[in-house]
């Protein structure tokens, strides 16, 4: 009721909820994507689903501290395994399990695609090339 | 989402001068420095609990608050000048303890000071 629809003359006792409901299901899934997109780690996390369907976390923070550390994944230490592995199960994994962009299983802590993932694969895949490439190449290498 | 759990905004949340709480850990920030905020919140509750920061997996803070949120509005790259080196603070409730976070980069963990102490 704050904010009435200046389109919505005749329905103007509608409640808000039906307002919502009414907007296309295609609008409201893009949000999702634009919320993945809009951190390195989150891109980094979809590029590895691109590569490969099923992470550990633990293989994830390896992947990630050796992106953001530019060293080979045998490379990096357990300290800075740590601090990423912290980083990703106490606010990056759950951010993009809110989005529905991945699933985490919190007793064999798998990651997996989401029901959204798709549509944020499909959005990568169209900008990553001239982009993200250099990230979505280290993401998707097979280390 | 975030701050559900008790932020300063609210009328009856205890703020960390309140002789009830007392500090127990601190950490600093760096936002050029390879731990986020979110790692350093871990590592300074982990600290505060005698734990070690992969141990401490429930609830994960993300329930509590939204660190990166906190980061990008404290430490932005947009974030320039007097702003960043103002003394803003956030406080927010994760597991029993009080946590603020300042600006200028520290991170301090209050516990109840009726509560048992670990010294």
């Amino acid at each position: 009721m704050d904010n009435p629809d200046p389109n919505d003359g005749a329905a103007s006792d509608a409640l808000p909820a039906e307002d919502a409901l009414a907007l296309s299901p295609d609008v409201l899934e893009l949000d999702p994507v634009y919320e993945a997109l809009g951190h390195p780690r989150w891109r980094y996390l979809c590029y590895t689903l691109l590569e490969d369907d099923e992470w550990s976390l633990t293989d994830l923070a390896t992947k990630v501290a050796a992106w953001e550390h530019g060293v080979s994944a045998a490379d990096v230490t357990d300290c800075q395994r740590e601090r990423v592995y912290v980083s990703l199960y106490h606010a990056h994994v759950p951010k993009l399990v809110d989005e529905g962009v991945i699933t985490f299983d919190e007793t064999t802590e798998r990651i997996t695609a989401g029901e959204h993932a798709e549509q944020v694969l499909a959005a990568l895949r169209g900008m990553g090339a001239s982009l993200d490439s250099d990230q979505e190449a280290h993401a998707r290498a097979d280390e | 989402m975030s701050g559900d759990s008790g932020g300063s905004a609210s009328g009856d949340a205890p703020g960390a001068m309140d002789a009830r709480w007392s500090q127990v850990a601190q950490r600093h920030y760096d936002p050029d420095g390879d731990a986020d905020l979110t790692t350093v919140i871990v590592f300074a509750v982990a600290e505060a609990e005698g734990v070690d920061p992969a141990d401490l997996t429930s609830p994960p803070l993300y329930e509590c608050v939204d660190a990166a949120a906190i980061e990008d509005a404290f430490f932005g790259s947009d974030v320039f000048g007097a702003s960043r080196r103002g003394t803003d603070t956030v406080e927010f409730r994760y597991i029993e303890y009080l946590v603020r976070i300042r600006s200028d980069g520290w991170v301090q963990v209050y516990a109840r000071a009726d509560a048992d102490s670990p010294e």
